[in-house]
């Protein structure tokens, strides 16, 4: 892994010249904002203003009125807005992301617009329901040293549909998994399929959650681990009680937890046919540029470097390049 | 009269499930031990090719590639109790966890083909077997709360359901392999 200096080192000798540009062109976007803002602010208070003074003797004003011109004024500003930031998000993507995600590793790749296939994202077994809406960015893959790894955000949706009483149709959506869903190769072969899901029914109710674990029929067999802690935090359910410890070692659920603590977030996982699936719930979108902040500040790239550390190094924090079993 | 019949009735149902539930749990603790008693048998089998490997190469450890022999077909032969296996299958891990550690002195061995795929199979081997006494002790846990727990443990002392004994850990396995004191041999 690639430790601060190094990045300190790669920014002033690389980033920072191609960041230049980049930094002119923002400042040119939030002026054209800057300058938008302004205008249509004006535009709609004249237009507001004139309403009030024409219908001032028409007994008052009415509040639609002066509603519609600002809520035009919004959606025009949304419009420019949208158009002088999407060019710039691109290139700041390609601009800054890649290259970071290439000073990890020159041999991993990155897309913008690609995310994990929801096909992939169905054969880990983690949600189990069926998404109506299925989106994601910012796809980062490639293979460190012996280990493939792939991953990306990924918002998963289903729907509801109901109607009131006025036979008015509703949909509304409802997130499943909204973060980063991590795939990489595991080092030991194994089948079947493993599940580690967080444990909130221990957690809460002790001895009768765990009792209500072993009811559910959905996932297969409950697994009961030995490691007190890890158990607390999570419930483990596989169709083979040896496959499932022969995956969990006792050193891997240590290292589990650790990663556990180091992110803080609802943490899923599961292992099928070889392969580690890792689901990373968070509100926060990624790898996303900040018009209004300089680009030219470390603390900011420092920002993306932890973010793609954190993810990237699953491979070390799992240890998944220790291949001493009979997987090459 | 009508009472005491239902009430006999809803107890004999309750002992019926308990005693289902107790079989069933002890099943599972058997099937549990032939898991690992299968994984062992994969050991078993490594065990010629690797000696056939390490033969030609370790030279001055001949014993330790006897005493292996020997203690495979002790594993074998016959029928054993639980506590014997137990005992023949924990030196056979030090024994074979000190040959690994003897071919480390030589390069000619480490490094050929074979060696290191053995050296692989051996390893993933010695961990499903772990991973299979880990599942055997789990399940030895579950059917042990079951004998013992109220109310179950009052027909388990009825019916005979005796405490299931868990996988342990020797004092020798819990010491590390002293390469030296094998060479020795």
């Amino acid at each position: 892994m690639k430790s601060v200096e190094e990045l300190k080192k790669f920014y002033r000798e690389t980033l920072y010249v191609s960041l230049l540009p980049l930094e002119k062109q923002r400042k040119k976007i939030v002026n054209v904002v800057t300058i938008a803002a302004v205008v249509i602010g004006v535009l709609v208070l004249g237009v507001v203003l004139f309403i009030l003074g024409s219908r001032s003797g028409a007994g008052g004003a009415n509040i639609i009125f002066i509603l519609i011109p600002l809520i035009i004024g919004g959606i025009v500003f949304g419009i420019i807005y949208y158009f002088t930031a999407k060019g710039y998000k691109d290139q700041f993507k390609y601009g800054i992301i890649e290259k970071l995600v290439k000073f990890f590793d020159p041999s991993l790749i990155y897309g913008a617009d690609s995310c994990i296939q929801s096909s992939e994202y169905m054969q880990s077994r983690i949600f189990p329901k069926q998404p109506d809406r299925y989106k994601g960015e910012d796809y980062i893959g490639g293979k460190l040293d012996k280990t493939a790894i792939e991953f990306s955000e990924i918002h998963s949706e289903y729907k509801t549909e109901s109607t009131d009483s006025k036979g008015n149709r509703h949909t509304t959506w409802h997130t499943i998994f909204k973060g980063i869903f991590f795939i990489a190769d595991f080092n030991k072969l194994f089948d079947g399929v493993t599940v580690v899901l967080p444990d909130t029914a221990e957690r809460m109710f002790g001895f009768i959650g765990k009792m209500m674990q072993e009811w559910n029929f959905t996932r297969g067999k409950l697994i009961k681990l030995e490691d007190p802690e890890f158990e607390k935090e999570f419930a483990v359910y596989g169709d083979n009680q040896v496959t499932a410890r022969y995956i969990l070692s006792t050193s891997l659920m240590e290292r589990i937890m650790e990663f556990k603590k180091k992110t803080g977030r609802p943490l899923h996982m599961s292992f099928v046919q070889s392969k580690v699936y890792i689901a990373l719930s968070y509100d926060k979108n990624f790898f996303e540029p900040k018009i209004f902040n300089t680009l030219l500040d470390f603390n900011m790239v420092l920002e993306y470097y932890n973010d793609l550390s954190l993810f990237i190094g699953i491979v070390e924090d799992l240890n998944l390049n220790n291949r001493i079993w009979t997987k090459e | 009269m009508k009472y005491l019949v239902v009430g006999l009735g809803v107890l004999l149902v309750i002992v019926v499930l308990i005693f289902n539930f107790l079989v069933s749990k002890r099943n599972q603790m058997k099937n549990a031990f032939a898991t690992v008693d299968a994984l062992l048998k994969k050991r078993y089998d490594l065990i010629p090719n690797l000696v056939e490997a390490v033969k030609g190469y370790v030279k001055h450890e001949g014993s330790l590639l006897t005493e292996i022999a020997r203690l495979r077909s002790e594993a074998m032969s016959g029928q054993k109790s639980g506590k014997e296996k137990e005992g023949i299958d924990s030196q056979m891990g030090n024994t074979l966890k000190s040959i690994m550690a003897v071919s480390e002195n030589y390069p000619d061995l480490k490094a050929s083909n074979n060696f290191i795929h053995l050296q692989k199979t051996l390893n993933e081997v010695e961990e499903q077997i772990s991973a299979g006494r880990r599942a055997y002790n789990a399940s030895v846990n579950d059917y042990n709360n079951a004998v013992m727990m109220f109310p179950a443990n009052l027909l388990a002392g009825l019916f005979g359901f005796k405490a299931g004994d868990y996988f342990s850990i020797t004092e020798k396995d819990r010491e590390n392999v002293n390469v030296g004191e094998q060479l020795k041999k």
